[in-house]
């Protein structure tokens, strides 16, 4: 059960991701850091405040959330592997910081004792561990609906130019950049939202959940699984929970096997799970397999 | 008034005039050409009209505002669209998904970020008609990466289209056409052009293009202009055709 | 210490820094010139070349042969990969590059963790280095003088090999105009491969170079990556001079910050990275990425 908990908690933070990079082609190297944002917001919460659980999750997104304005205005000034780097130098920068700040963050501890407090009015049905499991389905499920939704709203649509050509988005009359900007946000704030919820399921929060090791995870996840479906990107967490709690018993280069795993999929299935089982079930033909290939950058 | 007014317009990139004091009136409903050997400044020109770049010097004007300086996007929302001698597509969408998009961008309420039906609907509409006119209708499911390179280039004059533009600047569209290709192509623009009272300005080395669609032609030679006015006078012109050195009888 | 002492001594460890950095970053906007990719990986290779230089010096006990041989080994480890996987790849969108390269970063990581395990090596200096001078009556290390000397050396013959050979016309006309070297009758594509390799080479030999100085470890490709691509962006993507002019900057803004600012020397570091793409998206000295 506890497995299940955490390959959704896993779910939704590759889903996050997924906005950026799958529907907008915005790769982001360090999305650890909504992550470990997340946690450590709310299990600063939970530690030093009386407030509930159900109160300090979305607390800790919403403050991510704001902050990650200003991440992506920053990020947003440059384009492409600048881009990239951007993210992750910021990533980086965060993590040092939670590395020095002891006195907040716990240094290299980090945070332990994380209680999953009751709460409002005695509400504690999301308390133990099957309730907490609901929750994280609950909030998973929401999220899943609200990014569907907006993929597929007019705003979805300009994000969905801005992937293809974003030079010819920008000359059609939109301010890309006001786009870039709303849609790293809402994927950090979502990513943080999982974090939020791992505090109280684990316990803890360390650095190892700002550590760049992290984003390389949750990218791989969401090209494996298969960029730009929302769905993809779940099951590449699965996938890769799975394999990690399957292979790590027989072998200590469970890590080496993933990454090559994972090159194998950029460059023979870049459409990644998902689209490959998609192709199976619906037997496209090749002109239309191209088409969706296009979806996850090759060609 | 004119719809667009340049006035002095001119632009340097270093040591280089590749636009030079140059003045013109495009009225209302008029549809103008400009020609010109390579270099002659024809698609600085129309950066500088569209926002892409900035003026050295001089004043561009539209129905009646100063537009120099304003960003590229911001002068798109004023009525001005434009097609690119590069075709730019989004290749991976439906023809349709391409010039939906474009008419999108004149929604007020593009940036809605759930549902959207009204939206769409307002959009296809206008993207369809849009496909219609240049006669795309045909193929408006099929992804645009995979139109014939003619279809391409009338695909890019629908999405400007459905932008329901004031002014249309079209650059270069037969570029890399076909003489077969070019000729469906300028059959199918000869119709748009009659049909509506369409402002356009036209930048083309086809000359055949050119005398089948302009009603009024602007030469450019060295970022300068050296003639200007109705065809049958230009191509009189003694400076033109020194300058175009065998272009046309 | 007075002033002139202090602003020597640091400017000579600013040096040795700069001449580490250079090699990183070197190969990166060479590679970066030629192939209009970015190697996520580099700071991997920089890595394996410090371990495969620890086990060269085991197995012979010569620092000099292990010298010539890490950044032999990691080029051709380098060279490899591109004839193999990035190949492949020439016809897709960066973000493939981006995210292959970063796969390499990972399985690299995995190899040397498995193969040389997860604890930091020591590496000793090479026996004529091992001093220490007195500079303005402060104790300095002689390795560091014979980084930044041989920082200075590389820098000078990469660029007589640009200058001079055949190859390096090559590469400098290829990474201007690669159609053009095409038309001419070369085969670009050997071209990028030993580009990727020499350029990885260069990052193994800075690896192993900077092994006796930082000890081989598995955390050392994270930061210098940050670092080379500060390098990069701030020289210019492609430009040679550029990244030498980069090296510089950040490590004298690294030596110097982590002296007045110690806690902030990071995020200036990024601030001015920042202030570089948002100014002169080309860097200082480069065309545009």
């Amino acid at each position: 059960m506890t497995l299940l908990t955490e390959a959704l908690i896993l779910g939704l933070f590759a889903m996050s991701l997924d906005l950026m990079v799958g529907y907008t082609r915005l790769v982001s190297f360090g999305h650890a850091a909504a992550y470990g944002f997340g946690a450590y917001a709310c299990g600063w919460l939970l530690l030093h405040t009386s407030l509930p659980m159900l109160a300090t999750i979305p607390i800790a997104a919403l403050l991510a959330g704001v902050i990650a304005v200003g991440v992506a205005w920053v990020c947003t000034q440059a384009t492409g592997v600048s881009f990239s780097m951007l993210t992750l130098a910021l990533a980086q920068l965060l993590y040092a910081v939670a590395y020095k700040w002891t006195s907040v963050t716990g240094g290299s501890d980090g945070l332990a004792g994380i209680p999953r407090r009751p709460g409002p009015f005695g509400l504690d049905i999301f308390i133990t561990r099957n309730g907490f499991y609901y929750l994280v389905l609950l909030v998973l499920s929401g999220a899943f609906l609200f990014c569907r939704a907006l993929v597929r709203s007019p705003f979805g649509a300009v994000l969905g130019g801005i992937r293809e050509n974003e030079a010819k988005t920008l000359a059609l009359g939109y301010n890309t950049r006001a786009y870039k900007i709303a849609v790293v946000a809402l994927s950090y704030a979502l990513g943080a939202f999982a974090g939020a919820l791992y505090a109280p399921f684990a316990g803890f929060a360390n650095t190892e959940l700002l550590f760049w090791l992290l984003s390389g995870q949750v990218l791989i996840m969401v090209i494996i699984g298969g960029a730009g479906t929302l769905i993809g990107p779940m099951i590449g967490a699965a996938f890769f929970l799975t394999v990690e709690h399957l292979l790590s018993n027989y072998t200590e280069a469970w890590a080496l096997f993933f990454g090559l795993i994972f090159i194998a999929f950029v460059i023979l299935a870049p459409e990644g799970i998902w689209g490959l089982i998609r192709a199976r079930f619906r037997r496209r033909t090749a002109v239309e397999l191209d088409h969706r290939r296009g979806v996850a950058g090759a060609q | 008034m004119a719809l667009l007014e340049l006035n002095e317009l001119t632009r340097r990139f270093g040591g280089l005039v590749a636009v030079d004091h140059v003045s013109m009136q495009v009225e209302e409903g008029e549809v103008r050409a400009v020609i010109g050997p390579n270099g002659a400044g024809k698609s600085t020109l129309f950066n500088l009209i569209t926002g892409v770049l900035k003026p050295s010097r001089g004043s561009i004007s539209f129905a009646g505002e100063d537009i120099a300086g304003l960003s590229a996007p911001r002068i798109c929302r004023r009525g001005i669209a434009r097609t690119f001698q590069l075709t730019a597509l989004f290749s991976q969408m439906t023809a349709r998904e391409n010039a939906r998009l474009a008419a999108q961008a004149r929604e007020p309420r593009r940036w809605q970020f759930y549902g959207g039906s009204s939206v769409f609907s307002a959009a296809g509409r206008r993207a369809d008609m849009a496909l219609a006119r240049l006669g795309l209708s045909a193929v408006a499911d099929r992804p645009a990466g995979l139109l014939s390179h003619g279809d391409q280039r009338l695909l890019e004059v629908a999405m400007a289209l459905s932008q329901a533009p004031r002014l249309l600047l079209l650059d270069e569209p037969t570029q890399g056409l076909s003489v077969e290709e070019t000729g469906q192509a300028v059959e199918v623009l000869s119709g748009l052009l009659a049909a509506g009272n369409m402002s356009v300005l036209l930048v083309e080395h086809d000359m055949e293009v050119v005398f089948r669609l302009a009603q009024r032609i602007t030469v450019l030679h060295r970022g300068a202009v050296i003639a200007d006015g109705p065809p049958d006078e230009v191509r009189q012109d003694a400076g033109v055709q020194t300058a175009y050195l065998g272009g046309f009888a | 210490m007075d002033l002139t002492a202090f602003l020597v001594v640091e400017s000579l460890n600013a040096l040795s820094q700069a001449a580490l950095l250079f090699f990183l970053g070197v190969g990166l906007t060479l590679i970066f010139g030629i192939m209009r990719i970015v190697n996520f990986a580099h700071g991997t290779f920089y890595m394996l070349g410090a371990f495969i230089g620890y086990s060269a010096l085991r197995l012979s006990g010569s620092f000099w042969l292990a010298l010539v041989l890490a950044p032999l080994a990691v080029g051709i480890v380098g060279a490899l990969f591109e004839l193999g996987i990035l190949r492949r790849l020439y016809r897709r969108d960066e973000s493939a590059f981006l995210m292959v390269t970063f796969g390499l970063a990972l399985v690299l990581t995995e190899v040397i963790r498995l193969g040389w395990g997860p604890e930091a090596l020591q590496v000793e200096p090479p026996s004529a280095f091992r001093s220490i001078v007195f500079v303005f009556d402060e104790p300095f290390p002689t390795y560091r003088l014979f980084l930044a000397g041989a920082g200075l050396l590389v820098a000078l013959a990469i660029w007589q090999f640009l200058e001079r050979t055949r190859l390096g016309l090559l590469i400098r006309a290829t990474s201007q105009n690669a159609e053009m070297v095409h038309a001419l009758g070369t085969d670009v594509r050997l071209v990028r491969s030993a580009v990727f390799g020499i350029g990885c080479g260069l990052a193994g030999m800075g690896g192993v170079l900077a092994a006796p100085l930082v000890t081989a470890s598995i955390g050392m490709a994270a930061e210098m990556i940050i670092d080379a691509f500060v390098i990069v962006i701030i020289g210019g993507m492609g430009s040679f001079p550029g990244s030498l002019l980069g090296a510089l900057l950040v490590a004298f803004v690294q030596v110097f910050g982590e002296y007045y600012l110690p806690d902030l020397a990071l995020a200036f570091m990024y601030l001015v990275m920042l202030l570089v793409l948002v100014v002169r998206p080309g860097g200082l000295l480069g065309k545009e990425a």
